[in-house]
């Protein structure tokens, strides 16, 4: 679904009366309720920006982090350190005195929380820069590891946290009003970014990391901001913790810290905010009256005795539960937004039509963004070149000394039997693979190794044979992670709403609607991509490969699983693409029709070696590919 | 023996076998070719059990087999020989051929077997203690066809034999196909080197985007202009 | 250079150590690496074939402590030590043979011996009844077995076909349930365990000058007879054959006639025998046990399995051991240091995931483009 389109001005108003609300709502709290009924809020408030911060790592970036008792660690102690009295702090540290600076440092709460999730993010880009290469469970292992070496240096670093005595008589800064303030900034701040391209980039990560990088994403880059974030916001719920309970020590940081925070992002729905916060009110209000199985229970006939730790096996449980029954949460990765109700209504209403593009931006904004350059005739003869270019893997040649020039401007073709290393090739041209051997050249500029962004940034776009959409993304979004590696506004403006960035994002949607229009996807433009039928899939991904103004277009069996009709429409299509966006077209595929009929030059490979090219009649003849192709006639009896 | 009627394999949101019915009859080489992507594989996948998403029916001496679990359907005696071969790298040549045997429990039937397969490949035999992933291509086609005759199957289906094998070694194995067949197994052969494949096998099912387009026996086929056509386009 | 060298032998424990207390620190060495060397070895096989870190390993090593507790100290009834060993038979005979087949004499007289002893013991024992140290451990071992099957059926046998990543949250869940259900059960406070006398008394050896302990001896010992063991299971019988071809390639085991399931199964029982067998050993080395002792462990074995190649059982058996000397020795070196003990371990792991991702002896997994 994409973010509902409306203008900021109403936006702005809504969140606004939202927050008004919300302040309300706090006072009558304030005046009205006990002093445990008042922590309970507060703890709902601090474990809400928790599962935000992770649900930011995992849910929408996709990397599992187990680190956020570290995190929290940090922030709670930097804070912590900060809004003592120096004077206190003299006489707490008994064990060992507290050291300088420390000793005399002295901040007020908000620069004193800010400080503790700084110093958190500090750590998250210190860790992710290392293990962000890792994928998946190593990854959870790895940041599981470094939040249990912060515990133990904090233990031991007794001049600066007072070791295993912890820190107590913390001052109780952590009021209804700051957590619900910081509550509702980290709301605005993920709401925001996620809502923009960055949102869409996130995800898209998420999805399909290989994918992701031929989109011209800097995806290592992108990871690490979207952790350090996280971390800043999990360092900033630590803080609030700090001085919130006024007591903390090393062990209250340990894993199952970590496994709370774990539980609510998980059972809210990983990749929905709204889940999250549903999430932190249950879990949280839950785990307190959860409280009542550990004690005497007095039904008047009878006295069930309380059982101490059964808490958490029923927590436990639940988890368990909800990850193997139903494994997307309360939520999944859906939203509940203000006009939910509306929305829903009006789907009642007409059930197909699709949102109506957006008319409050005028069509000169649109223009700005920028266009594919016409090509230059004559500026190179041959748009890519392959000069003696291998791939050897291991003992395996899978391609040997291949030399081709692709003229700029027509469409090629590239066949061969199974295996004999095509895709290869689309992978050595697309930075995927580095040549074992010989050099690749773009536009007469040497690209041999680069990494895939910045392939894609030069000009190279390409499909991939089993497609690889965002399955989660709509079409429309999977198109604007496109139009990413053009755009300008740097990632933290959305989170801010910086007026040019909303402009920016407005024209790519425009630009987008056009292109999905294009290619006659514009009925489809808000389903998810994973959805759609198998042929628009394989026209989604042309029009997403289109979204980074290539000059260059890499097709892997586009044509593979379309019937002779979608054949047909597809043939045309890349006829008509080639026109109109200026392109230059490689395509690898089996159905002779397709190459035959829209090819100029033609390329055959068997066993890693290019054995024939020229144009579709003088291959169709060739008596070595026609081997290649049927084989000889088994000669035993002939 | 084998019956398959009306067919269809949806695969990765694909529908890959559009409906598609035919009969192997024991004794015989019965072959499906076509190009690539026409739902040779998804049949035999299907056949095999692995396919999980099908509509149909297929009977294996008229009990229905579609539905169970591919280790049901190696005991009730079909095997596979997948595509890319899929030998376990990591083994011994010994290993992967006992693997094979891993559904029956008759210890001297499995030595006479094992006698059987290094008889047909001589050069299995000269490699018994060498890891599978050290074999060449043509030593690795042979593990796996002779892999799949360890379970000592009724019918044997090949899942392109020849891919990526040089011309020598192609007519190699297809001679130890027939070898094969004229010791009793039943095959079904899938292929896309058309000329060989057709020239051995009793019949033919040519298959284009998921539907059978032409059948005949063998030798017929082999000399029918459709067949150059259905591979190279027209 | 060689100044800032001489300061750091000056600072360590080194000038001050004498040969019985060298060897003393290489036995310990020894003994520690060779039980997280067992430990390890069941997060390698699970890791090998599923692709899944199994959290819950580490509570079952902490599992086998407690059963080996309640039938030696303890009282317990002793039915049911008696039904975990036949149940642990019944379903390892049913995995390799084939539960539709009659299991063999031998087994079915267990079967039905083992719950008439149960009853016996349950309802006529004298109360103080405890369990010979031999059969203790066996029950141990077979129930701890017993829940390894169990965690796999209900916690990842529902989501093979989901994202490896449920899996491994499920792992977390029911790591936790298990722990959790331990403190409800066990209670949360530490308990001593039993020694028996003849593994404590030091054996003094070369006249007198070292001194160590049988049970410094008695652990690698057992440790390898259990390794040579599972090699054997993995080398040389058809179950073990399956395993070795899933770890590789499951599709291609099914098409030759494995249930791929059952040899999973199996795949937990064997490791959780092992880690189980590291628990009790653990418990009598260092004889305190308490529902949340696996977790440290259980980590670190972790470390020790991708330290040396995860996927390979060699790998993790030498990782622990390397693990296991490492620890001891900075620690017996620099006994200032030790406060900083668990860190080592974290610190090692992220340096391999740097370096040498693969581990000592591990292959390359790639994604496919």
């Amino acid at each position: 679904m994409p973010a509902p389109q409306t203008r900021p001005a109403y936006e702005a108003a809504r969140f606004l009366g939202a927050a008004g609300l919300l302040m309300l709502a706090l006072a009558g709290a304030e005046t009205f309720l006990d002093p445990y009924k008042i922590q309970i809020l507060n703890l709902i408030a601090i474990n809400i920006i928790l599962a935000l911060s992770l649900n930011l790592i995992y849910g929408f970036t996709g990397m599992f982090s187990l680190g956020h008792a570290g995190f929290m660690a940090i922030g709670a102690y930097v804070c912590s350190l900060c809004v003592l009295t120096p004077a206190y702090k003299e006489t707490m540290w008994i064990l060992e005195p507290i050291i300088w600076p420390f000793s005399h440092m002295e901040l007020g709460f908000f620069p004193a929380v800010i400080a503790g999730g700084i110093c958190a993010a500090l750590a998250g880009l210190l860790i992710a820069l290392p293990v962000l290469r890792l994928g998946g469970d190593y990854l959870g292992i790895a940041t599981l590891g470094f939040s249990e070496i912060i515990r133990v240096l904090i233990t031991n670093a007794t001049p600066i946290t007072n070791g295993s005595l912890g820190i107590k008589g913390i001052p109780k800064f952590s009021t209804l009003w700051w957590n619900y303030g910081w509550l509702l900034f980290t709301l605005y701040f993920v709401v925001s970014l996620l809502r923009s391209n960055s949102g869409n980039v996130l995800k898209a990560i998420r999805d399909d990391q290989i994918a992701a990088k031929t989109m011209g994403i800097n995806t290592f880059r992108q990871q690490a901001l979207s952790f350090t974030v996280g971390a800043f916001f999990a360092g900033v719920g630590g803080a609030l913790t700090a001085c919130l309970i006024s007591t903390i020590d090393p062990k209250m940081f340990s894993f199952l810290l970590t496994f709370n925070v774990l539980m609510i992002a998980v059972a809210g729905g990983l990749g929905s905010i709204t889940g999250s916060v549903v999430a932190g009110i249950i879990i949280t209000v839950l785990l307190e009256w959860l409280r009542i199985v550990e004690e005497e229970i007095n039904l008047g006939f009878i006295l069930i005795p309380g059982i101490p730790g059964m808490r958490m096996v029923i927590f436990s449980m639940a988890l368990m539960l909800i990850i193997i029954f139903r494994r997307e949460g309360i939520m999944g990765m859906r939203e509940l937004a203000w006009d939910t109700p509306l929305r829903l209504w009006r789907r009642f209403a007409k059930t197909s039509a699709p949102p109506p593009p957006a008319k409050n931006f005028s069509i000169q904004e649109a223009e700005t963004m920028p266009r594919s350059q016409a090509a230059i005739p004559g500026e190179n003869e041959f748009i890519l070149e392959l000069r003696k270019a291998g791939m050897r893997f291991g003992g395996v040649t899978a391609v040997k000394d291949l030399n081709m020039s692709v003229k700029t401007g027509c469409i090629a073709g590239f066949i061969g039997p199974n295996g004999a290393g095509k895709t290869t090739v689309f992978n050595l041209i697309s930075g995927f693979y580095k040549p074992t051997q010989g050099r690749i050249l773009f536009q007469g500029a040497d690209i041999t190794g680069l990494p895939p962004h910045l392939v894609c940034k030069r000009g190279i776009a390409r499909t991939f044979q089993n497609i690889r959409l965002f399955p989660t993304l709509s079409a429309l979004q999977n198109v604007l992670v496109g139009f990413h590696v053009r755009q300008k506004s740097q990632w933290w403006m959305p989170g801010l709403q910086l007026p040019a960035s909303r402009r920016e994002y407005a024209a790519m949607r425009e630009a987008a609607m056009r292109l999905l229009k294009r290619l006659g996807l514009d009925d489809e433009a808000c389903e998810a991509a994973g959805s759609l039928p198998y042929g628009k899939q394989r026209r989604l991904e042309i029009a997403r490969a289109l979204a980074t103004e290539p000059r260059f277009l890499l097709l892997d069996e586009p044509a593979a699983g379309m019937n002779p009709y979608e054949t047909q429409d597809l043939m045309e299509l890349i006829q008509d693409i080639r026109q109109d966006f200026n392109l230059t077209i490689l395509l690898i595929e089996h159905d002779m029709k397709v190459v035959m009929g829209v090819c100029s030059n033609i390329w055959v490979l068997e066993y890693g070696i290019c054995i024939a090219d020229g144009p579709p009649e003088a291959i169709r003849n060739d008596p070595k590919v026609i081997e290649a192709y049927l084989g000889e006639e088994y000669m035993e009896y002939a | 023996m084998l019956e398959i009627n009306d067919l269809h394999v949806y695969y990765g949101g694909i529908h890959a076998v559009k409906g598609i019915s035919l009969s192997i009859p024991q004794g015989q080489i019965v072959t499906l070719i076509g190009a690539n992507g026409a739902g040779k594989s998804s049949t035999v996948r299907a056949v095999a059990g692995l396919a999980r998403n099908t509509r149909g029916s297929i009977l294996l001496n008229k009990a229905t087999i579609l539905g169970r679990d591919p280790e049901e359907i190696v005991r009730a005696g079909i095997a596979l020989s997948p595509e890319g071969r899929r030998i376990l790298p990591h083994l011994t040549v010994e290993e992967n051929l006992r693997l094979g045997a891993y559904a029956r429990n008759d210890k001297p039937g499995i030595t006479r077997d094992l006698e059987w397969v290094y008889s047909l490949f001589p050069r299995l035999r000269e490699r018994l203690w060498q890891k599978g992933g050290t074999l060449s291509g043509g030593e690795q086609q042979m593990l796996a066809v002779g892999r799949a005759l360890m379970s000592s199957p009724d019918l044997l289906m090949l899942d392109e034999p020849s891919l990526g094998l040089a011309p020598l070694l192609v007519r190699e194995i297809f001679s130890i196909i027939r070898q094969i067949n004229s010791q009793g197994k039943t095959v079904l052969l899938i292929e896309q080197n058309a000329f060989a494949a057709l020239s051995i096998s009793n019949y033919a099912y040519i298959l284009e985007t998921g539907k059978i387009a032409l059948h005949g026996p063998g030798q017929e086929l082999l000399h029918n202009p459709q067949v150059k056509e259905a591979y190279l386009g027209a | 250079m060689f100044d800032w060298l001489h300061s750091l032998y000056q600072t360590s424990a080194l000038p001050g150590m004498n040969l019985s207390q060298l060897v003393q620190h290489g036995f310990n060495a020894l003994t520690l690496g060779s039980l997280y060397g067992l430990i390890a070895i069941g997060y390698t096989m699970v890791y090998g074939i599923l692709r899944l870190i199994n959290f819950a390993h580490g509570d079952i090593f902490m599992l086998g402590a407690y059963f080996v507790f309640f039938t030696t100290v303890a009282f317990m009834p002793a039915g049911v030590a008696c039904f975990f060993i036949a149940a642990a038979f019944y379903v390892i005979h049913g995995i390799v043979r084939g539960f539709r087949r009659r299991p063999p004499l031998p087994v079915l007289g267990l079967l039905l011996l083992f719950p008439v002893c149960g009853l016996y013991f349950t309802f006529l024992a004298p109360a103080s009844f405890q369990l010979p140290w031999p059969l203790a451990l066996i029950t141990a071992i077979a129930a701890a077995s017993f829940c390894g099957i169990v965690v796999d059926r209900i916690a990842y046998r529902p989501l093979r076909a989901a994202p490896r990543i449920s899996a491994l949250i499920s792992a977390i869940g029911i790591s936790f349930f298990i722990e959790s259900l331990s403190v409800v059960l066990f209670t949360g406070l530490p308990r001593p365990v039993l020694q028996p006398d003849w593994l404590m008394t030091p054996m003094l050896l070369a006249e007198g000058s070292v001194r160590i302990l049988p049970l410094s001896l008695v652990v690698p010992a057992i440790t390898l007879v259990l390794v040579l063991g599972l090699l054997f299971i993995i080398n040389r019988t058809k179950p073990g054959l399956a395993m070795r071809a899933i770890s590789r390639d499951i599709e291609t085991t099914r098409l030759m006639g494995v249930s791929v399931d059952k040899i999973i199964a199996l795949t937990f029982a064997l490791g959780s025998a092992l880690a189980a067998a590291s628990g009790i050993m653990w418990a009598l080395r260092y004889p305190q046990i308490h529902p949340y002792m696996g977790i440290t462990p259980g980590l670190k074995a972790f470390i020790a399995a991708v330290f040396g190649g995860i996927g390979s059982i060699h790998g993790a058996m030498i990782g622990g051991l390397i693990l296991g000397a490492m620890e001891i020795i900075i620690i017996a070196v620099y006994p200032q240091l030790s406060g900083y003990r668990d860190a080592f371990a974290f610190t090692l792991l992220i340096l391999i995931l740097l370096f040498k991702p693969t581990g000592l002896m591990g292959a390359k997994l790639e994604d496919k483009i």
